[in-house]
């Protein structure tokens, strides 16, 4: 995330423009070179006045869902940018003057500004671009190979079908790979990831005489402040949803991004930060499969806090239209829009953190899409899969491996 | 405070009696869609029509004359640009937009560019006037009657849709209408799962959310006659919109031939000749319920005519993976039931489902298709389909969504590819149509496109004091 210089705004927007008519190949950074991203975004969050009267400055973010650690992703940036990476960032501040820049310097500029989600969902974690592509052409060869009719597939029953499809994988040299099942998290991940669980639930106990009664407290304040809270009904203005429009629905993915003031004041401050430490922990420990809370549309997604919690930014990677996507986040998963996005300035009005709300359906849609701003450059590494497909490709990999009864090759050809 | 009125069942004289029935009796019907070229002479006739458009509380025997206006009608009749932009979005910005064109799938050769109406090459098309009698004579005295009061009133008729009576089925030989949503308080009774809240339908009145959907409130200034009524929703405003609804008109032409050929080719027998009974099979696994309207759900071998007119059934129980009735398939894309997400089966996903219903009052158009030279290679290539027109409150949530999210989705519920077998625009991945199957899906590939559009534009249906109010507009 880095600051913009104010004379660069429109220079730097004609540049991302130049990039989006050749997201794959254009010359400051060809996404199609990226190995280990799924989705990558470039877009300008403009300067504003905070409620204080400070200016707070307009940022250019460059986000992206990547396989590994960050500072691997990063260094795949800085190589496939090369000069382009100078050519996007001179329009920043603090970046070095003196061009072309070393790529030491561009690393160090990009790592100084790196900033952390604060919630960070994954449809399912540590499966990696080249898993999920891999996966889609195994599927896509079985399917031919069925398609093709061979005398082994009439007549026979599910085993005889199962065995068939593995002969036909172990068979070719490009698929046989996928007999072997997909890696299960290293032992001390999942230490790792337990201990990270189970200490604050177990804190979380310990204080729960402590928790409950400044909880009732606090749910009391909340409620004065929902109260007081103004939700004007906004409908968005059509020039802006034109803007947004252009963007959607070219392939089976689209891109979000919402962002906005938080209500002022110590207490929505506060609440925004607990609850969303609360979502994260959440998204990362029991989310983490395939299924947001009944939503199983939704490839990435974070939340993060800005200038001091005083912006925030929402952005995520989904199936289905923007129309769908929003119906969604009514009928299924209302309760958890609330609670996150209801400390935000003008959301529809909650009644106790989770009620309210985000079924108030047209205040919603008109809230989002006022909020929502444009993705200048967007890169999808597999556009044509739907986060239900890939799920669904994985558990056919899983299933040339191993022992079957009929039964369970009856619903493992199901898949297909 | 009084009660909030939820269903116009009190009020049905001021509904278009289209709301609340097909007119199924009146076995003949035209459109015709009218320009108005002289905005005070417009609202003369319409002084007249509002008085003559039928309304809900009876059912008409002899005709019926219902009316509708697109945006840029409304706007030409006089009313003020404010007002227009409290109507939804779509009615707004009508259906031929760049956007929209990808969300219907309206590209190629269905691309409003090359629509006979309602595209930007075209006339505009300011007002549907949809006429219905009993036979083909007593029509033509209508249509006439009704062609020549609107010229008088400077209203030039822009085109007139013919529709043809084909007794219940459409033109590629499946029984059509079988399934209609219920509304909650008005009409025949159904059972719950097919029973929605009338203001997804009506304007004016709480939708399944239990909210009132986007439409026009006015000041009471705007209103100094009080013809309109006073916002049930309590805002203490006119409420433009009571006993309205938004109309979606589309003309969809249908290649009978081109869809009987390509199912007869993809079930020849190794030997090269057609074979008749996996032919209808395959076509009835495409649009999910056999020639007599029968489901393959309860009819999963056979057609079986003593389930032509029956609905009750669900997905999730007897048919999870479509072996009956394929996932892809016609009739479950258009009204999934209880199968998909958040929880199959329950009464949680239907009521998601129920978000996304439209009341259907299509006619068909064009002549029969020639049964003898059905699956020939030349054979009459004669303009025929259906006039589709479907009813609802919230024209992105309900027929946009139905139309995008599981109509045109080659990803719809678990679908990895293929779109609407019978009506998809095959866009990317979606000329592909799986059949699941013991031990393993067959499927169909390389299907080309059935169903174009011709013309088509988003109307809304006033209630008939709101015509009054229109006809009254200052000029």
């Amino acid at each position: 995330m880095t600051p913009v210089k104010p004379e660069a705004m429109s220079a730097l927007g004609e540049l991302l423009g130049a990039m989006a008519r050749d997201v794959l190949g254009n010359d400051v950074l060809p996404f199609g070179r990226l190995t280990k991203t799924h989705f990558a975004r470039f877009f300008l969050l403009d300067s504003a006045q905070a409620h204080d009267g400070s200016q707070l400055p307009a940022y250019l973010i460059f986000m992206s869902d990547i396989d590994g650690r960050p500072e691997e992703g990063l260094a795949e940036l800085v190589d496939v940018g090369g000069n382009g990476i100078d050519h996007l960032y001179c329009h920043c501040i603090g970046y070095p003057t003196a061009l072309p820049v070393s790529r030491q310097a561009r690393l160090e500029y990009l790592r100084a500004h790196i900033v952390r989600a604060d919630v960070n969902y994954v449809n399912t974690i540590g499966r990696t671009v080249q898993q999920i592509r891999g996966e889609a052409e195994v599927r896509e060869a079985i399917e031919d190979f069925l398609d093709r009719g061979g005398p082994e597939l009439v007549g026979g029953n599910p085993s005889a079908v199962r065995a068939a499809i593995r002969e036909f994988v172990t068979s070719d040299g490009r698929l046989n790979w996928a007999l072997t099942p997909a890696p299960a998290p290293p032992l001390a991940y999942r230490v790792r990831e337990l201990v990270h669980f189970a200490v604050p639930v177990i804190l979380g106990l310990l204080l729960l005489p402590v928790l409950v009664p400044v909880l009732l407290v606090w749910l009391v304040v909340l409620r004065l402040h929902e109260i007081r809270d103004p939700s004007p009904l906004v409908k968005p203005d059509r020039a802006h949803l034109d803007q947004l429009r252009a963007l959607e629905d070219y392939t089976e993915q689209n891109q979000f991004i919402a962002a906005g003031f938080l209500k002022s004041g110590w207490f929505r401050h506060v609440t925004a930060v607990v609850i969303l430490w609360l979502v994260g922990f959440g998204a990362r420990h029991l989310f983490n499969n395939g299924n947001l809370a009944g939503v199983k549309t939704i490839h990435f997604a974070r939340w993060i806090l800005l200038d001091g919690a005083v912006r925030s930014v929402f952005v995520s990677n989904y199936d289905g239209s923007t129309e769908s996507y929003m119906d969604d986040f009514i009928d299924k998963v209302a309760w958890a829009l609330n609670a996150v996005f209801s400390h935000g300035a003008g959301y529809p009005a909650t009644r106790w953190l989770l009620f309210g709300g985000a079924r108030d359906e047209q205040a919603f849609k008109g809230f989002l899409r006022a909020h929502q701003l444009p993705t200048q450059v967007w890169y999808a590494a597999y556009d044509q899969l739907s986060a239900l497909n890939i799920v669904d490709n994985a558990r056919i990999r899983a299933g040339l491996h191993g022992d079957m009864t009929e039964l369970e090759a009856q619903n493992w050809l199901r898949l297909l | 405070m009084a009660a909030v009125v939820v269903t116009p069942a009190q009020d049905l004289a001021d509904l278009q009696g289209l709301l609340v029935r097909g007119y199924g009796n009146l076995t003949s019907a035209c459109f015709l869609l009218l320009e108005i070229d002289e905005p005070a002479a417009a609202r003369a006739w319409l002084a007249l029509t509002a008085d003559l458009a039928t309304a809900a509380d009876s059912r008409p025997t002899a005709s019926s004359l219902n009316v509708a206006f697109t945006s840029s009608g409304l706007r030409a009749l006089g009313l003020d640009s404010t007002v227009i932009e409290m109507f939804s979005n779509e009615f707004v910005e009508g259906m031929a937009t760049p956007f929209r064109q990808r969300l219907l799938g309206d590209t190629g050769e269905s691309a409003p560019d090359s629509w006979a109406w309602g595209g930007p090459n075209g006339a505009p098309i300011h007002v549907a006037v949809m006429l219905y009698a009993v036979g083909e004579g007593a029509l033509a005295t209508l249509r006439d009657a009704e062609t020549r009061r609107a010229a008088a009133h400077g209203l030039r008729t822009v085109s007139i849709l013919d529709t043809v009576d084909l007794g219940g089925s459409e033109h590629f030989g499946f029984s059509d209408g079988v399934s209609q949503p219920a509304m909650a308080g008005l009409g025949r009774p159904d059972r719950s799962a097919n029973t929605v809240a009338a203001g997804e339908f009506v304007l004016g009145y709480p939708n399944q959310y239990g909210l009132f959907g986007e439409r026009p409130v006015l000041p009471r200034s705007a209103d100094p006659t009080e013809i309109l009524a006073v916002d049930v929703a309590g805002s203490g405003r006119a409420d433009l919109g009571r006993n309205g609804s938004y109309l979606v008109f589309r003309q969809l032409s249908q290649d009978v031939r081109g869809f009987w050929r390509y199912v007869d080719r993809a079930t020849r027998r190794p030997d090269g000749t057609s074979d008749p009974v996996r032919r209808t099979m395959l076509a009835s696994k495409m649009v999910g319920r056999w020639p007599s309207g029968a489901s393959l759900v309860v009819a999963p071998e056979n057609d079986d005519p003593s389930y032509a007119k029956f609905n009750d059934f669900l997905y999730q129980d007897v048919d999870r993976d479509g072996l009956r009735c394929p996932v892809g398939s016609h009739i479950r894309r258009a009204n999934p039931r209880d199968s998909l997400d958040p929880s199959p089966g329950s009464s949680r996903s239907l009521e998601v489902t129920n978000h996304h219903r439209v009341l259907r009052r299509g006619r068909e158009y064009g002549n029969r298709v020639d049964v003898a030279t059905l699956f020939d290679e030349v054979g009459d290539d004669e303009e025929r389909g259906l006039h589709f027109v479907c009813l609802n409150a919230n024209i992105a949530r309900q027929f946009e969504f139905l139309q995008k999210t599981w109509i045109n989705s080659p990803k719809f519920d678990r679908l990895h590819e293929g779109d609407d077998p019978l009506i998809g625009p095959r866009q990317a991945l979606g000329d592909t149509f799986t059949v699941p199957a013991s031990p393993v899906r067959t499927r169909v590939r390389g299907m080309p496109r059935f169903v174009a559009v011709r013309g088509g534009a988003y109307f809304f249906l006033p209630g008939r004091r709101a015509l009054r109010y229109l006809a009254n507009l200052a000029g």
